[in-house]
């Protein structure tokens, strides 16, 4: 096998320009079927499991496709999407997505900031911090949305616990029984249960920021709110960028948190529906992959409208610099 | 680049109407011959957990060990979303030999053709043994799809100390329930008396399963309504939107509004200390810890009247036989065993439910005549008038999601006309969706 290594093509020499390029030539096109072979099996999995469903979900959307059903598949034409427009449920779903996605990305991305900075300087034990805020994401939502349950509960529950001792027992909400404390219930768990990563991201875009430049801002006078405003922030402004669109893209797949935590998922009375949530049960429990592929379509573009929405306001944003 | 995507698509649609078709033509599934082909392993579904599954599980160590031909294995599916799992399993043809199944789901599976028959798999003599709502349950499109090795019944539990202190009489059979307003009267004297929440209707028992459409619909039912007319099983409207209807789930919304309502109990905990001293409960709670509490004290009353008379819901678990089964006579001799008096009995013991057949059922202390639970056998006697099953129509899935979401509306405070009028759009236009789920 060495041998074979060893054969490389000897570079041609400079005095023969015209077999250079065709060596040259020749070289880039065994590069593609190179490329090509390699790439195979990742594009191989994704026109699997990414392109195919997402094609036949296009198709089944204009059909009656049925789970499970004795009778024939119809074409429906627009049918599914019509219905899902006019279907107040689909409207409520969307319009909770949205509101969680509103507070959930600035005050995570804050939350997240803030953290970073903090394990960022020079504390005692500061590995032990790092380690414990990370902690939680690690932890599978599924599991932090029981463990929240149980903290959330209105009578024996630690969070009413403490809010008692401190409100002299004025303030006991509900939470998850509650339409109006339901979704502040499901943002506490995705905020804490989410933070932990965008932190990491942060933490490694703050120590790509040169010690230097703090140097010279302290030599300039800067306080440590200058210092911030000023140097840390513009460092960050690519990562910062890149958390924002992740922390929505996931804000808008919320599903685990309002499934599990919730008496009825999504509830209570649709106070926590969210799209995905539809579209499981419109798939499943009321057995119509037609209409619930309709819902995936319609999920699929608006996440693409908020991304490209996203990436052309940080792009601007970088040529402002 | 375009005719790609075309070709695509087709391709995409081509194999999952394929997959359709495949589940279409289930008739073809085998039928019992008499006689089991050489050695056998059998997998089954089985819902829940607890006592409940120990002894199911205990049951089928035996059955396995009582003879060689036949092994069950036992696959455990989470019961809140049990029938989201039989249709997925469906769709992807991975049913299981034997599934079990909450009765009234049935009729979907079977009009979808994922049981087959029981006539020709069991004995004509246990089938005969079988109670006669058993069997009524058990049949669809006049073929028998589903044994079931107990049925059940829905009750108020109370203390009688407690109603005796607000001065409540204590109803003793179905013809002396309470009215609907002697109950809510009784609940709010029971408040005034320092019971900050005196009613357990259980609804942490879970939104997903059954328990909503099991317990609830007997009030809906007692009103003059039902969640379907079942003249046909065509339409929800004019049955569950009737006035009566919206008046007696008004009066069950009121239970919530004025805070009879334990609506934060996460277990048993109000009854068995007597915090809530009135329990809207199934059959089960006597053996499981009821009794036990309350001893001498516990009171066993129908459920109330709200105009029509004392409902209560019946029903149980199922089993039937899936279109998957290879050699349907072995998963057969399986429910033959589960059905022997002994099975039944061991069942009955861990559960506490009234068994499936008039033999075991004699055997039993609490469900016989005179036996402290002989409301329930009693109001099973008087089926349909009494205990009423649940809509005998493969629309079932969808109206009982639809009606459990309207009653955790009404619970939650929402306008009772519009939760029942969604609920009936919903039911209707699955219907509609589904051609009237003609009769395959």
């Amino acid at each position: 096998m060495s041998h074979t290594t060893l054969d490389k093509p000897a570079p041609a020499p400079p005095s023969a320009p015209v077999a250079r390029r065709r060596a040259v030539s020749g070289a880039s096109s065994r590069g593609r079927v190179v490329a090509i072979l390699f790439s195979a099996p990742a594009l191989a999995l994704l026109a699997v499991f990414l392109i195919f469903p997402f094609v036949s979900a296009i198709v089944l959307s204009f059909t009656n496709q049925r789970l499970a059903s004795p009778l024939p598949v119809e074409f429906t034409g627009l049918e599914n999407y019509q219905r899902i427009f006019t279907d107040g449920q689909f409207w409520r779903s969307f319009g909770n997505n949205t509101l969680f996605a509103a507070i959930v990305v600035p005050v995570q991305t804050a939350a997240a900031l803030a953290l970073a900075v903090l394990v960022n300087r020079q504390l005692r034990m500061r590995l032990f911090f790092r380690t414990v805020y990370f902690l939680p994401t690690v932890t599978v939502m599924a599991v932090a949305s029981v463990v929240w349950k149980v903290l959330l509960l209105p009578d024996s529950g630690l969070v009413n616990g403490v809010l008692g001792t401190l409100s002299f027992g004025n303030l006991q909400p509900g939470w998850l029984s509650s339409t109006s404390w339901a979704m502040p219930a499901i943002v506490l768990t995705s905020v804490w249960q989410g933070v932990g990563f965008q932190m990491v991201i942060f933490l490694a875009g703050l120590q790509a920021i040169p010690a230097s430049l703090y140097e010279a801002a302290r030599v300039d006078g800067a306080n440590a709110w200058q210092q911030f405003r000023h140097v840390t922030l513009p460092g960050l402004r690519n990562t910062l960028v890149f958390v924002i669109n992740v922390t929505a893209i996931f804000a808008f797949r919320l599903f685990d948190q309002v499934y599990l935590m919730p008496q009825f998922p999504g509830g209570p009375t649709d106070a926590t529906r969210t799209m995905m949530l539809q579209l499981l049960q419109t798939g499943y429990t009321r057995r119509m992959i037609g209409q619930a592929s309709a819902i995936a379509v319609v999920f699929f573009l608006f996440v693409l409208a908020v991304t490209l929405v996203q990436r052309r306001l940080g792009r601007e944003e970088r040529t402002v610099r | 680049m375009r005719r790609t995507i075309v070709i695509a698509a087709c391709a995409a649609l081509g194999l999952t109407a394929g997959g359709c078709s495949g589940t279409g033509d289930a008739s073809g599934g085998s039928s019992c011959d008499g006689k089991i082909d050489g050695k056998r392993t059998i997998s089954t579904f089985y819902h829940g957990g607890g006592e409940e599954k120990k002894t199911f599980l205990n049951v089928v160590d035996s059955f396995n060990k009582s003879q060689d031909q036949v092994t069950v294995k036992v696959q455990s599916v989470p019961e809140g979303t049990y029938n989201d799992s039989v249709q997925a399993a469906s769709a992807s043809d991975k049913l299981p030999d034997v599934l079990d199944f909450d009765g009234p789901n049935l009729y979907n599976y079977a009009w979808n053709g994922d049981l087959i028959p029981l006539d020709d798999c069991i004995n004509v003599r246990t089938q005969a043994e079988l109670l006669p709502s058993i069997t009524q349950q058990g049949t669809y499109d006049e073929k028998l799809y589903g044994v079931g090795a107990f049925d059940s019944g829905v009750v108020l539990y109370a203390y009688k100390s407690a109603l005796k202190k607000v001065g409540a009489r204590v109803p003793t059979g179905v013809d002396d329930a309470w009215t609907a307003a002697e109950f809510t009267d009784t609940l709010g004297k029971l408040k005034k008396a320092g019971y900050e929440r005196p009613l357990d209707m259980h609804m942490w028992y879970g939104r997903q399963g059954e328990w909503f459409s099991y317990a609830f619909s007997p009030i809906v039912q007692s009103a003059g309504g039902d969640l379907i007319d079942r003249d046909g099983y065509r339409s929800a409207a004019g049955a569950l939107d009737k006035p009566e209807v919206v008046k007696a789930m008004k009066t069950f919304q009121s239970w919530y509004t004025k805070k009879y309502v334990n609506t934060e109990a996460q277990d048993d905990t109000p009854f068995l200390k007597k915090q809530s001293p009135i329990a809207w409960n199934g059959m089960w709670a006597y053996k499981n810890g009821y009794k036990k509490a309350a001893g001498d004290d516990l009171a066993v009353i129908p459920l109330p009247d709200f105009g029509t008379g004392s409902k209560t819901g019946m029903g149980s678990w199922q089993f039937g036989i899936t279109r998957k089964a290879e050699d349907p006579d072995a998963a057969a001799a399986f429910l033959e065993y589960l059905l022997t008096k002994k099975s039944q009995l061991s069942m009955y013991d861990a559960v506490g439910a009234p068994p499936s057949t008039e033999r075991a059922l004699k055997e039993t202390d609490i469900y016989a005549p005179d036996g402290p639970m002989s409301l329930v056998t009693d109001s099973l006697n008087q089926a349909p008038d009494v205990a009423v099953p649940r809509p005998q129509t493969p629309a079932y899935p969808t109206i009982t999601q639809a009606f459990s979401q309207a009653v955790d509306d009404i619970s939650l405070g929402k306008d009772v006309p519009g939760a029942l009028k969604k609920a009936v759009d919903t039911i209707d236009q699955d219907i509609k969706d589904n051609d009237g789920y003609p009769v395959q």
